[in-house]
């Protein structure tokens, strides 16, 4: 084998070992979650399914309280990444496109909240919405997500707004337009990858909160999925058919998501990043 | 004339930020309300006699943070902390910069591998305890098959039943979950690396473990100072993955602090004192981050490029 072709080789088997590390366990889940029970239990695990069922889905979504679940994280979640989407969208418009004294200082405070230790915030979070009697209900993890979501998102909106030309939004306000229209017609469409990869983030963000929902939800019906899914684990004996069926399904629309706009989201890390 | 245009451009320019501050501000306004007046609010509540949310508290001083700081659980669960910190930072950062040069090298897919890295960081955290649970079993357990299979070891290994081996465990599954944003970050970094550097020093002959010595790490300086710190932060403050796998035990062994607040304030409904271990927390974080920034920003980087 000559010098490089032995390079290539060593190269590809890097790249296949960094990328099992990551996939692995996902085809773990995916295939064990096919298998019939008495496979899966089976001492001597396999690494392809020996028998191919659907029924720890089919049982999933209809003798578990899975779907409630799942209608409770869509509420969420989308609730969630629409205003988190409005309120990022135009706080980055104010910061990163119109000059006024004291912006640095404010963005400086916005990733401050980004990296504050959301744990130290359970307790006062928990004591303020009771107070306000939003305990139990889908508004106060929504109100929790959009500030664990937004300080993030303004930081990743930052190069996709940088990569604007002043000149467009000059040309547009030349034209008659107001700063709305500006906002929504030409800053908004130019940066939509951007804001493609704040609602994904948004998305994840509240789809995947597991600590603030399991304080701030009190009866089983108002439960999203991280809680639920926690919940089967707690039993005495898991049927780990239905629990695998459960993590495989949960983690398929961020999947699906990622295919759709996971590209954009990575180029808005990897832009953020350098100018952090 | 000279004079209506500039004011006019004053006029327009004084309009525009107006409009700056109005948009900035909802966002200001609700992180405020939901940042700055809980901690506000945390503070105080140190200081009342709380029990369950909802009961009166009075005015009791220091008397929680007395109780607190002479408890035999706070000094253990902030040692915790600091090994689950480290641990966390050195394995996570490790990865990161494997996992980063790797992706940084010409092969095909690269973009798609480079946006598919970070599936982990993305996935809900039950789901990586339900795999890593699954996988780390000890009827069944793949890993424990795979490592009886292949004679490394001779009986099934219990990955969480004694306190050193859950602690090890769960940095190794939270370690997954982060080291894929990590790689990004680095990544993102490598990219700002001017490429004629590399050239050079390959014509001047250099290894390739000189070059990532000599020119990576260095050119990595400012990305490594923000993942010291936000990764830090990060580490301190993850909960999930302790609490679902372990609730803290075997007998405290991974009772972190955030797991031993939770602990105090919903299992044992002691408000206030939970608050003021929160406190002393946010005590010590605030500090290290002072320090951190005090002792290792970079220095003279700017970040005007990105301002107009």
């Amino acid at each position: 084998m000559s010098d490089s072709k032995r390079n290539l080789a060593i190269r590809y088997g890097l790249v296949f070992v960094v990328m099992f590390v990551i996939i692995a366990p996902f085809y773990w889940i995916y295939s064990s979650s096919l298998k019939e029970s008495s496979e899966i239990v089976a001492q001597a695990p396999s690494l392809v399914p020996q028998s191919i069922t659907l029924d720890h889905y089919a049982n999933l979504l209809s003798s578990s309280d899975y779907p409630i679940y799942l209608t409770n994280s869509v509420v969420v979640s989308v609730a969630t990444m629409a205003i988190t989407v409005v309120l990022s969208t135009s706080a980055a418009y104010g910061l990163y496109r119109l000059p006024f004294p004291g912006r640095k200082t404010l963005y400086r405070l916005i990733l401050l909240a980004y990296i504050f230790p959301g744990s130290l915030l359970l307790i006062p979070l928990y004591v303020m919405l009771s107070n306000l009697k939003l305990l139990d209900s889908q508004v106060a993890l929504i109100v929790v997500n959009v500030t664990f979501a937004a300080p993030f998102s303004v930081w990743l909106l930052k190069a996709f707004f940088a990569s604007i030309p002043f000149e467009l939004e000059e040309a547009s306000a030349l034209d008659g337009a107001n700063w709305l229209q500006t906002l929504l017609l030409i800053v908004v469409p130019l940066a939509s990858p951007g804001v493609a990869s704040v609602a994904i983030f948004a998305f994840i963000t509240s789809w995947t909160e597991y600590m603030f929902a399991s304080v701030l939800i009190v009866s089983d019906a108002n439960r999203t999925l991280p809680v639920g899914l926690a919940g089967i684990i707690g039993q005495y004996v898991i049927d780990w058919g239905l629990l695998l069926a459960g993590a495989g399904a949960t983690t398929l629309p961020i999947i699906l998501l990622f295919v759709l706009i996971g590209r954009f989201f990575v180029r808005g890390l990897l832009e953020g990043g350098v100018k952090a | 004339m000279a004079r209506t245009i500039k004011s006019k451009r004053d006029k327009r320019h004084r309009r525009r930020a107006l409009l700056g501050v109005a948009l900035v501000a909802p966002l200001v306004i609700w992180l405020l309300l939901t940042i700055a007046y809980p901690i506000f609010s945390l503070i105080r509540l140190s200081f009342l006699d709380v029990g369950i949310i909802g009961t009166g508290g009075d005015f009791v001083g220091l008397a929680n943070y007395q109780k607190v700081l002479s408890s035999r659980t706070f000094g253990p669960s902030m040692g915790r902390s600091l090994v689950w910190v480290l641990g966390n930072g050195v394995l996570q950062t490790v990865l990161a910069f494997v996992a980063a040069l790797v992706l940084n090298l010409p092969f095909r897919g690269r973009a798609l591998a480079r946006t598919w890295v970070i599936l982990p960081w993305i996935v809900p955290t039950v789901v990586a305890v339900i795999v890593w649970r699954w996988m780390l079993g000890t009827s069944g357990g793949i890993v424990n098959t795979v490592l009886l299979r292949l004679g490394i070891v001779q009986e099934q290994i219990g990955f969480f039943s004694t306190g050193a081996s859950a602690m090890s465990s769960l940095v190794v599954m939270n370690s997954w979950r982060f080291f894929p944003l990590l790689t990004i970050i680095i990544l993102a970094g490598m990219q700002g690396i001017a490429q004629d550097l590399y050239a050079a020093a390959a014509v001047d002959g250099a290894s390739a473990w000189q070059r990532f010595l000599n020119i990576t790490l260095p050119g990595l300086k400012p990305v490594l100072f923000v993942m010291g710190l936000v990764g830090t932060l990060w580490s301190v403050n993850i909960f999930d993955v302790i609490y679902l796998v372990t609730g803290g035990g075997p007998s405290r062994a991974t009772m972190t602090m955030p797991v031993l607040i939770y602990d105090m304030a919903f299992l044992q409904y002691r408000l206030g004192r939970a608050a003021a271990a929160a406190v002393l927390m946010a005590l010590v974080v605030t500090l290290f981050t002072i320090a951190f920034i005090y002792f290792l920003a970079p220095r003279g980087d700017d970040q005007d490029e990105a301002w107009r």
